[in-house]
């Protein structure tokens, strides 16, 4: 198994790859998917795009269009969920940080379809999409349980038709700026989806909007997901349920090895 | 929870819901009665002079040196009625305190403080030279004329008595006097003011008995004693013994804050509002000669009463040690920093460090209006976030969001918010996007408050949409 | 304090001392000169005093008002209407139209709305509570990696990513 890992965006990210190592072009040309975004859309760095549009010193029409392609998908979506998914964070701030991460998974993933590559994994700060088998076998992504993060919750196997998965949660990366009131019933949200936009931005809307926009979703997309209550308790969807109920077990303690 | 965020989102219109019109006719006539208490300060100086006017004070001028002392005595009456509106100022009227709220009508009082200084050392000076050249004496000479008269000492022991109280407030303002000593030299105005009466009413025959201008004065001078009398000394009494506190317990919230708990009589009747304050004196060993002006962190709840206070002044460090039983008094509750100012629909709350302690109040104490509520905390580190766990759950409660800035002060610009959230171009607008629509209650040290008002200002928030108040500890 | 307050109190003022100047009679030795001069003073003399306070706050109040420096500021911003890309849905398609004012997102139209019917149809699919241990007993087998909610470059090197990673 070829492994990458690299840093951007904040996060770590690993592509697999059953098989010999990538070539360095292709290497790259991942890597330049993050990069480039990075640039553009952190809000961690004053002079990207992003931050001059949210201080008001560029206007989002002036902006370049790769900016106002990622935007207008963003305030579709905001639409699209009722507002359950915001362009902005909570304190009012232009924050796309989301839906530019999964829109660099998908980049990257075509660059791989592009290249002929059949069978690849891709896992940016615990987002996945994937492409094929692993060794003929599906992928199997686990879900971490979050109220003991060494653990795994459940493993789902990610088949044809549902090739991306993106997990909402408390997150890690801090604000210095958060809200404690308008908390949701879950500590946690993972959507199964045909593509990682759709994953992404559900579990985050998901995770935000609580019962209501869980129904809504599930029944205006085709997902399937996994959420974890504040009070421990896990809710799933009917086929999801099936997948996770009659795997066998093996044993399979963390780490393993392919 | 859905409808909360969809609500957040800056695609609804901003529109001010029906309570509004509530609002605006209490705001008015809030406002009424505080232009009211202006023209009435202008009127009454401008009326002091006019009735020496009518008495027939200019028609006798044929000199220079009768229109020197003409002028003194003007600037006499006038320096006199305006300290006895000081005195009304300062005299905790709850009229007065509904209109403005006492902290504006103390910073009122303050700015009269130098204007009236002036006024009399020139009603003495005048007067002395007037009388000077009709007499065809010296300066000196008229001096030692004035002090063979019993209300004219009388009258000099006031001068100085002013002097005093205006140079000790104008130190004291430079924190440079300690606050109780400099309370105590104040307390001698009221001295002061009486000690110059005989002269006013004996000498020079301007107020002679039997004049309008006679019964104007004594009335004020009534009015304004009569005032201080029953509002600063014996309703505070009386209240204290109808309500008789005592320490319940003493509550540590971090190493330097402390909660006092307080069990009381008959609480219903003080009329607290969530965001006042009160003066209170803990009669213990070691903090009865000390008052303390601290807000209520919580309304009423039964008989009980609490109070928050971070202990960084002298005296409110030894309050950590009050023993359960302690008897308390205090004068109040006083402060506009309540829902009787509000003005706007919505309710935006902006508190740093122990400044959230009268929001925490304020908070309880509103009602569901169909408006928004949203509280930004500012903290230098998360030690510093007291009251948060209730604060948030007052925030959910009104259905809105609690938001804590943490992290240190941004050191390239001045602003009120962290470092990080200026980078990431947070903003009122952007944490409260009904900003305009809003009042906002602002409480923390004096620069970082006067900081967010002012972005306020630059919003186009009406000063009347603006509350603030000074947490200087 | 406010204009009307200030206006009130120098008015009231005025008039208070004008009326208690006429009715006194001016000093004489004045009054003498010529009456002309008298009322030729006094009036411009307090016209004089309102009409510059008055000034002064109906300047005031002109700067508070109009947004001058805002609009100059804002001039380089951009208005107008935009057409979003098409998110699409399981049942349709949703667009959106967005109106900028200065630089500033002032309303967003919905082009294309979703067909709504298609929700009775789908609502087969709602998520509804799994035992934990059904699934604790289900998940075991070895996974290629994982997935949680983000973390941080710091955060990875305690993930469990990491240990996967580390492993192959």
């Amino acid at each position: 198994m070829a492994r990458l890992v690299f840093t951007s965006m904040g996060t770590v990210i690993s592509v697999l790859r059953p098989g010999p190592e990538l070539p360095a072009s292709l290497e790259r040309a991942v890597r330049e998917e993050f990069t480039s975004r990075d640039a553009r859309f952190s809000s961690y760095r004053a002079d990207s795009e992003l931050s001059r549009v949210a201080r008001g010193d560029l206007s989002s029409l002036t902006a370049g269009p790769e900016f106002r392609a990622t935007l207008h998908r963003a305030l579709g979506w905001e639409e699209a969920t009722a507002g359950a998914f915001s362009v902005r964070s909570p304190d009012g701030i232009l924050d796309l940080a989301g839906i530019v991460k999964a829109e660099a998974i998908e980049g990257a993933g075509n660059i791989l379809k592009q290249t002929g590559l059949h069978d690849w994994l891709l896992n940016a700060g615990g987002d996945v999409l994937v492409g094929g088998h692993n060794y003929g076998a599906p992928w199997k992504v686990g879900i971490v349980d979050p109220e003991d993060r060494s653990k795994v919750l459940a493993g789902i196997e990610l088949l044809p038709g549902q090739r991306a998965l993106a997990t909402s949660g408390v997150s890690e990366r801090g604000s210095h700026i958060w809200s404690a009131s308008g908390r949701t019933p879950f500590s946690q949200v993972s959507v199964l989806a045909p593509d990682i936009v759709t994953a992404d931005v559900l579990a985050t809307a998901i995770m935000a909007g609580g019962h209501r926009t869980l129904e809504a979703a599930c029944s205006r997309w085709d997902i399937d997901a996994l959420c974890v209550t504040v009070t421990g308790e896990l809710l799933t969807t009917p086929r999801l349920r099936l997948q996770l109920q009659v795997k066998p077990t093996h044993d399979g303690a963390l780490p393993t090895s392919a | 929870m859905n409808t909360g965020i969809a609500e957040r989102g800056w695609s609804l219109p901003e529109a001010a819901s029906a309570p509004s019109e509530d609002y605006r006719s209490a705001l008015r006539r809030r406002l009424f009665a505080a232009d009211l208490a202006v023209v009435l300060c202008w009127a009454s100086t401008a009326g002091a002079v006019a009735l020496y006017l009518l008495s027939g004070g200019v028609s006798q001028i044929h000199s220079k040196a009768d229109a020197v002392t003409a002028l003194g005595i003007i600037a006499g009456l006038a320096g006199t009625n305006l300290i006895l509106i000081m005195l009304l100022l300062a005299a905790r009227i709850p009229w007065l305190d509904r209109a403005v709220g006492q902290d504006v009508a103390i910073g009122w009082h303050r700015r009269l403080g130098k204007p009236v200084l002036y006024l009399i050392l020139a009603h003495a000076a005048l007067l002395t030279l007037g009388y000077a050249a009709t007499d065809g004496l010296d300066v000196v000479g008229e001096t030692a004329a004035f002090l063979s008269n019993r209300d004219m000492i009388l009258a000099y022991l006031a001068l100085a008595l002013l002097l005093a109280v205006v140079v000790t407030s104008l130190v004291a303002v430079r924190r440079k006097f300690p606050y109780e000593a400099w309370h105590l030299i104040h307390l001698l105005s009221y001295a002061a003011v009486l000690l110059a009466l005989p002269h006013e009413l004996s000498y020079g025959g301007v107020l002679a008995a039997g004049t309008v201008e006679r019964i104007y004065w004594i009335a004020l001078y009534l009015l304004a004693y009569g005032a201080a009398a029953w509002y600063r000394f014996a309703k505070p009494l009386l209240l204290s013994l109808r309500h008789d506190f005592r320490v319940v317990s003493v509550e540590r919230l971090a190493p330097d804050v402390i909660s006092i708990h307080l069990r009381g009589r008959e609480l219903g009747r003080l009329g607290i509002a969530g965001g006042q304050y009160a003066t209170w004196r803990f009669w213990s060993a070691r903090n009865w000669w000390h008052s303390h002006p601290l807000s209520f962190s919580a309304m009423p709840h039964g008989d009980l009463l609490r109070i928050t206070v971070r202990g960084a002044g002298s005296g409110t460090a030894g309050l950590a040690g009050l023993r359960r039983g302690t008897r308390v008094w205090f004068e109040g509750p006083y402060g506009l920093f309540s829902r009787h100012a509000r003005s706007a629909p919505n309710l935006a709350l902006v508190g740093a460090g122990i400044g959230v302690t009268p929001l925490r109040a304020l908070l309880e104490d509103s009602r569901h209006s169909g408006g928004e509520t949203a509280l930004l905390v500012r903290a230098s580190d998360e030690s510093q976030l007291y009251l948060w766990e209730e604060l948030h759950t007052l925030c959910e409660w009104h259905g809105g969001t609690a938001f804590a800035d943490v992290g240190p002060r941004s050191r390239a610009t001045s602003s009120w918010l962290s470092a990080d959230a200026v980078r990431r171009g947070v903003s009122l607008q952007s944490v409260f996007p009904r900003i305009l629509h809003s009042d906002l209650y602002i409480c923390g040290p004096g620069p970082w408050a006067e900081l967010v008002a002012q972005e306020a200002k630059a919003l186009g928030l009406e000063d009347h949409q603006i509350h603030l108040e000074r947490f200087d500890s | 304090m406010r204009t009307r307050a200030v206006l009130g109190g120098v008015f009231s003022s005025a008039a208070i001392l004008i009326g208690a100047w006429s009715l006194s009679g001016a000093p004489k030795a004045v009054h003498v000169a010529a009456a002309a001069t008298t009322t030729g003073t006094t009036t411009p003399g307090s016209g004089t005093a309102s009409s510059g306070t008055s000034g002064s706050a109906g300047s005031g109040s002109t700067g508070g008002a109009s947004p001058a420096p805002s609009s100059t500021a804002s001039a380089g911003k951009a208005s107008g209407t935009y057409t979003g890309s098409v998110v699409s849905t399981q049942y349709g398609n949703v667009q959106v139209q967005v109106t900028l004012s200065q630089g500033k997102i002032t309303d967003v139209t919905a082009l294309q709305l979703t067909d709504r019917e298609g929700r009775s149809v789908q609502i087969s699919n709602y998520a509804a509570p799994i035992l934990r241990q059904e699934v604790l007993t289900a998940q075991s087998a070895s996974v290629d990696t994982v997935s949680g909610a983000t973390y941080t470059s710091e955060g990875y090197l305690t993930s469990l990513q990491a240990a996967l990673d580390q492993a192959g």
